[in-house]
């Protein structure tokens, strides 16, 4: 049942992602990591640097994230502005990588590590979705309109955690496909209520809109100055910022703002799983029953694992609402939008808490450069490609309306066909294959690979 | 409260007239043939793969559209009622024998390889085929120009009068689909099980689902009978997708593939993964309940609107906590 490479007959090997101490003996990168730990404490560091050096991956996947709209808008001024446009993902396809990925972790979260295959996991995004529309539409009982976003985020997670506690309860005493199917069932039950549900909004199947104009606000609670305005195209903007001459447009605004609340929550259950808690998650993926006879009350700890999951997931469902400025049942609470996460997490590497976020970063990006909304594929190669060969007709078809009809929006195609692929020929996804490759968790395995040339 | 009793007493009172029994009996019966026919695939799949088809919806919407397509290429404005209904069952044959051989070719090709895995990676192959087909469905169709409305009247408008209009029958108006959904659900009901008990490859199925290990010690190819009972499963769903093409509640659509697939879960699902008779009675029940609930808002007692495919989705977790190997599942089977 579990997702991962030991059921297909190899060596078992403790899992990526989570990996620490426990590391088997047998590993072959276990002498690696004596030597790094070995020369962290010989060096005599300052903790923080030494902190840094265990975390170059995040580091520099953080930096990247960071300066990316800076090179984007560099990008847009140089000679390649349109190829940038055409084949880089947008900053509000980058928003999207950012909840999304959010999501997708925490689907990872619980199915990846635990092997529980939660089919029903848009009911926590849905649920923190609707508590922000909701909330912020002074619809929530004893939550005012105008409460501090952060709270209402973490309002919204802890409801979705409770929504997990309780399908938790009742699902766990089922496993495998039946798993799957009870989780799918109560989302689709929550589906069907909100769908119908007047309290929401006139029309309920279309959804609810946030009423307030300017946005939501994110920031640290009770400090004003630390408070953005978060919003498709809203938010606060910032002029020549510490006088450097940078101007921070209102996306980019959202996008750090987002940015920040998604690497918090990422760190949080990387700690988690990281910890002994996390082993035994990864215990009950590989053999449930050998954790439960050494002692574990895997019930219990399955639950935790779900209702964490589902904490993250109600967060990123808030993060979308938030942004989006309202949510309809089909994109929060339908069975496709936890199809998403399993197709993201699949494409990353399913049993890696930041390969998800990789896989929605080429999901989005395939979605980007495949619309006409944004300058895509489409729109670059009719300006790209002269006239004569777009009008050359192939079979009655001209290469124009080839064009357009097998790329403009055809994004689920070639996603569908590239999870068929990755399923067959890719199993561990992106990170789980370079994990393969350098032979451990990449952020692990970083640092000695950078020693190594730096000597 | 107070003035909501005479309405529920006048409703229970009125749930016992004939009329009303009638119209219940009738809808659901109709609704559960169509369940019955969408859902028995897969299950037969299941039954003796361990396979669960997260495509079956999406053959059942290209059944839909392959259906359809052939009714309004053979049928005009002058073509009888039985020539109509003659050429829904050449449509029913023809769908059967394109979708049983792209079944069978999917099998071969891209899931066969990877039965030494865990059942979850044949789901997620499944699921990726699904998107895959649903997505070539709505290139082609909006490509050609197939389908500009979502719901697509022309093969609609192919169905006889007399299954569109509503007939008295004990006081209900009843619209005479249900009849022909009936008779049809009741020849695929005898086909499967014909096929199951009278034919060698429904013993191998039977057999298969057993103790797949002992009948290939048995000497029984058991990678060929995989192969043609996917094809199988699959040429049920696009009959499956040919019954929906009249009915009004569904009518060819790329969003088919999804609802479909939900539906025929919850039949498989409470009539236990595998089971022959539990998709008979599953579907029955389902049917019925969907009716009823559909009935019970018609009433106005309850004004909540998506009760009917809320209930149905309820009845399914419902099963899976009382009983989650279904009602004629073995515990063993799927408990991967």
């Amino acid at each position: 049942m579990a997702i991962s490479p030991t059921d297909r007959g190899r060596e078992p090997r403790s899992d990526g992602g989570a990996d620490s101490a426990l590391e088997t003996p047998s590993d072959g990168a276990d002498s690696a990591d004596t030597r790094s730990t070995a020369s962290a404490i010989s060096s005599d560091d300052h903790w923080l640097a030494s902190y840094a050096r265990d975390h170059v991956a995040h580091l520099l996947v953080v930096a990247a994230f960071a300066l990316y709209p800076i090179v984007l808008g560099v990008l847009d001024r140089t000679p390649l502005a349109t190829e940038a446009s055409s084949f880089l993902p947008g900053l509000t396809a980058m928003i999207v990588v950012l909840y999304m990925g959010l999501f997708a972790m925490s689907f990872d979260f619980v199915s990846g590590y635990t092997g529980y295959l939660s089919f029903g996991h848009a009911a926590f995004y849905g649920t923190g979705a609707y508590v922000v529309v909701l909330a912020a539409n002074g619809k929530v009982p004893g939550v005012p309109a105008d409460t501090p976003f952060m709270l209402i985020v973490l309002l919204a997670a802890l409801l979705a955690f409770v929504v997990a506690l309780a399908i938790g309860a009742v699902s766990f005493r089922l496993s495998g496909v039946y798993f799957a199917m009870i989780t799918l069932g109560f989302a689709q039950v929550i589906y069907e209520f909100v769908r119908h549900w007047g309290y929401v909004g006139t029309n309920p199947t279309e959804g609810a809109t946030i009423a307030t104009p300017d946005g939501l606000s994110i920031g640290v609670p009770y400090v004003d100055s630390l408070t953005f305005a978060v919003g498709r195209l809203t938010g606060d903007r910032f002029e020549n910022v510490l006088g450097l001459g940078i101007d921070v447009s209102a996306t980019m605004t959202s996008y750090y703002a987002l940015g920040a609340v998604v690497l918090v929550c990422y760190f949080a259950m990387q700690r988690i799983l990281h910890s002994p808690f996390g082993k035994v998650m990864v215990a009950i993926r590989e053999n449930e029953e050998r954790a439960r006879a050494v002692g574990y009350d895997v019930f219990w700890y399955k639950m935790a694992a779900f209702a964490t999951s589902g904490f993250f997931a109600g967060i990123a469902g808030a993060l979308f609402a938030a942004y989006a400025r309202g949510a309809s049942p089909d994109n929060s609470f339908y069975f496709l939008v936890t199809a998403d996460a399993l197709i993201m997490a699949i494409i990353g590497g399913i049993g890696s808490l930041a390969g998800p976020l990789y896989g929605a970063l080429f999901h989005e990006w395939l979605g980007d450069i495949l619309t006409t909304d944004d300058e895509g594929i489409a729109t670059y190669l009719e300006q790209f490609l002269p006239e004569g060969i777009l009008t050359t007709e192939i079979g009655g078809v001209t290469l124009y309306d080839l064009v357009g009809t097998a790329l403009t929006g055809r994004a689920p195609l070639y996603l569908g066909i590239i999870f068929v692929l990755f399923v067959l020929f890719v199993p561990d996804g992106l990170l789980g294959s370079l994990r393969d490759r350098v032979g451990g968790p990449v952020g692990k395995r970083l640092p000695d690979v950078l020693d190594r040339y730096r000597r | 409260m107070a003035t909501d009793l005479p309405l529920v007493v006048d409703t229970l009172a009125r749930l016992f007239q004939p009329d009303t029994l009638a119209r219940i009996l009738v809808e659901g019966l109709g609704k559960a043939a169509v369940y019955f026919v969408l859902a028995v695939g897969l299950t037969l799949v299941f039954g003796l793969m361990g396979v669960l088809n997260f495509s079956h919806g999406a053959m059942a919407m290209l059944g839909a559209y392959i259906g359809g397509l052939l009714m309004v290429l053979a049928v005009s404005d002058g073509t009888g009622t039985v020539a109509r209904i003659a050429f829904f069952f050449v449509a029913i044959v023809a769908v059967f024998a394109v979708l049983t051989a792209f079944g069978s070719t999917i099998e071969y090709s891209l899931i066969r390889p990877i039965y030494d895995r865990t059942p979850m990676y044949q789901i997620l192959l499944t699921f990726g085929l699904a998107l895959i087909v649903e997505e070539v469905t709505r290139i082609v169709v909006l490509a050609r120009g197939i389908q500009p409305d979502p719901a697509w009247s022309a093969a609609m408008a192919t169905a006889p009068t007399q299954f569109t209009d509503r007939h008295d029958l004990l006081g209900a108006s009843i619209r005479g689909l249900y009849a022909f959904e009936i008779v049809l659900g009741v020849l695929a009901v005898v086909g499967v099980w014909l096929f199951l008990n009278r034919t060698l490859y429904g013993l191998y199925i039977r057999a298969g689902s057993e103790d797949p290990e002992m009948v290939e010690a048995l000497g029984v190819d058991v990678r060929r009978t995989f192969t043609i009972v996917f094809g199988l499963g699959t040429g049920l769903a696009g009959i499956g997708g040919v019954f929906l093409m009249w009915d009004p509640l569904w009518g060819p659509s790329a969003l088919l593939a999804m609802d479909v697939l939900l539906y025929a879960f919850v039949v498989v699902i409470i009539g236990g993964l595998g089971s022959f008779e539990g998709t008979v009675v599953a579907s029955l029940l389902v049917g019925i309940t969907d009716s009823f609930t559909t009935w019970l808002f018609s009433t106005g007692i309850v004004t909540f609107t998506g009760l009917p495919a809320l209930t149905i989705f309820g009845l399914l977790v419902l099963m899976l906590i009382l009983r989650p190997q279904g009602l004629y599942g073995v515990e063993e089977v799927g408990g991967h």
